[in-house]
């Protein structure tokens, strides 16, 4: 490049740079991000019931007919209950208890910390589909776990059960802990360890500095963490696909199971599938809201 | 006094035994099924049918050999590993690119192009599937290598611009200053400059990227049906789940599904549990 730039020339080449540099990623994000999240909106106010998108069946947008159907469905009740559920295990289980053995490895309770954090955050990394069939087999009549239980009581005879869900709720505790205890770490690890120590020698007992040093620390991360385990429930789909499929009799259904099962299986529902997702981002949304109120009105001032 | 003392010290030691018995607890927890698992691929289903919990009395390699060719793993694996790979990479590359613009040329169109893909740390697979089905189906990439390449990189975009634009921000602006003065163009400064710079964070975003597509499994189903054209956990979903009564085999290939992430984890803990934590950033 000549060096004679005038002002106008520079500010061209800003312009034109600007825009090379940024929209390859943005045009391939806004095609596959952006514009479905508006369509889908538009989908589940219209009549679109498959076939060609432009230039077939010509379409219609009918209001909140599918959100209306929707609402007096059951089986959207039952699937809204379940996908609660898992939210209240993600909050009230994965984070106390990642929180719990993030703190016993950060204040070096015990030792070998490296070998218990590799192990406990293994289930994470592995594929959902692999977690799903692996667990499924698992709780099988002729799986292990009705054998594990007569070591205990020799009388137990596997039936079907009361509580479908509690295998599942029980898998989703037991795949993501370790990934709570992994942020927990970190953000302990960002604490400046000369006020513990501090404290410490000022007679705080390991409570207190919990309660008054370490706990305010990290309300924000609470936070982060409350919300990525409330989004991260509603989305939970590929471990409840593989382990149940929704069944029995979409007992252990959640909200993206019975949309996935309204377009893809039978003929396709695509404006309510559509409705059902844009529900799902509305609830979502609105827990979030929730949550980050809850922290301004009662949480811990950093 | 030095009955206090003792006791103090008998109670420490009894919590202290305890908070080990819970942390043991919880590591048995959380390997025991997949040793349980590893241990059963070695079995024949009728000694799995006999012993079901103990390790095995001979240890038989059949199960693999019969799942790695009856279940097509080998073209599974490859379809995986092209579609990690290039997405990754795009990832990568756009992440960098856009990530650089937003951090250090000033342009008013930031807060809107930035601001979008920030929104998109919120929105959800869920809110886009169908849609992506039909769109995918309108312009002709069903069951197509690129139908899936492209969702994926847009998928992991946000994510990836996040982390870099705030990565690239923490650059002095001063370096891309004075290489200005001194006549360089910006992509002279993004090759020279950013991409060096920049490499750690580079990491992260790449671990990420690599974890998500690897293990991605809802949107491929859609949109592919051919089975050469399948991935690692869609593969293990047709094969294995289908198996309800051949145990061996269904072990086996979980087992096969289980190892290249177990490696990756094996080879890069420490850049994994780095990533997570940095990409705890939602909401």
């Amino acid at each position: 490049m000549p060096k004679a730039h005038t002002l106008a020339d520079a500010k061209r080449e800003q312009r034109r740079a600007y825009w090379t540099l940024v929209l390859p990623g943005f045009l391939v994000y806004i095609s596959v991000m952006a514009f479905p999240t508006i369509f889908s909106i538009f989908l589940s106010l219209s009549d679109y019931s498959g076939g060609k998108l432009f230039g077939g069946k010509p379409v219609h947008l009918v209001g909140f007919k599918w959100y209306q159907n929707l609402f007096a469905d059951e089986y959207f009740y039952l699937a809204l209950k379940n996908n609660m559920w898992i939210v209240l295990v993600s909050v009230f289980g994965q984070i106390p208890l990642g929180f719990f053995l993030a703190y016993v490895l950060y204040r070096g309770i015990v030792k070998f910390a490296d070998f218990f954090q590799t192990m406990i955050y293994l289930p994470t990394v592995i594929s959902t589909v692999v977690i799903g069939i692996l667990w499924k087999s698992f709780f099988a009549p002729y799986g292990a776990f009705p054998e594990l239980v007569r070591l205990f009581n020799p009388q137990y005879e596997y039936g079907i059960s009361n509580h479908p869900m509690l295998p599942v709720l029980f898998v989703i505790l037991w795949m993501y802990t370790g990934m709570y205890l992994i942020i927990f770490i970190a953000n302990l690890q960002k604490i400046d360890s000369a006020v513990i120590e501090a404290a410490r020698i000022d007679g705080a007992t390991e409570g207190q500095t919990l309660r008054y040093i370490i706990l305010p620390a990290l309300s924000g991360v609470l936070v982060t963490t409350a919300i990525l385990a409330i989004s991260g429930s509603l989305k939970s789909f590929d471990l409840i696909f593989v382990m149940t499929a929704g069944g029995p009799a979409n007992r252990t259904s959640v909200l993206s199971i019975y949309m996935f099962d309204k377009a893809f299986k039978g003929a396709p529902r695509y404006p309510l599938a559509n409705a059902i997702s844009t529900v799902m981002v509305i609830i979502s949304f609105v827990l979030i809201g929730l949550t980050k109120w809850a922290e301004s009105k009662f949480g811990g001032r950093e | 006094m030095r009955d206090v003392k003792d006791t103090r010290s008998t109670r420490a030691k009894i919590n202290l035994g305890l908070t080990y018995a819970v942390m043991i607890f919880f590591t048995v927890m959380a390997i025991y099924p997949l040793l349980w698992l590893a241990m059963n691929s070695f079995k024949t289903t009728t000694e799995f049918q006999l012993n079901k919990l103990g390790i095995p009395r001979d240890w038989v390699l059949v199960n693999y050999k019969d799942a790695w060719v009856r279940g097509k793993f080998p073209i599974l694996i490859l379809n995986s590993i092209i579609y990690t790979g290039i997405t990754t990479v795009a990832t990568l590359i756009f992440s960098f690119m856009a990530g650089f613009a937003f951090a250090k040329i000033p342009n008013k169109a930031t807060k809107y192009t930035h601001g979008s893909f920030v929104i998109g740390l919120l929105l959800t697979l869920q809110s886009i599937m169908v849609p992506l089905f039909l769109i995918i189906n309108w312009v002709g990439l069903y069951n197509s290598r690129l139908g899936v390449l492209i969702p994926y990189i847009g998928i992991a975009m946000p994510m990836g611009i996040y982390l870099g634009t705030e990565y690239i921000k923490a650059i002095p602006t001063a370096l891309v200053e004075s290489a200005r003065i001194d006549g360089a163009t910006y992509m002279k400064i993004f090759i020279s400059i950013i991409v060096p710079m920049a490499a750690p964070v580079g990491v992260t975003v790449a671990i990420l990227t690599v974890t998500g597509t690897w293990n991605e499994f809802m949107l491929i189903n859609i949109l592919t049906s051919s089975d050469a054209l399948k991935s690692l956990p869609v593969g293990v979903q047709k094969f294995a789940g289908a198996l309800s009564s051949d145990f061996g085999k269904q072990f086996a290939a979980l087992m096969i599904g289980l190892i290249p992430m177990l490696l990756f984890y094996m080879f890069f803990r420490k850049e994994i549990t780095k990533g997570v934590a940095a990409g705890a950033v939602k909401g």
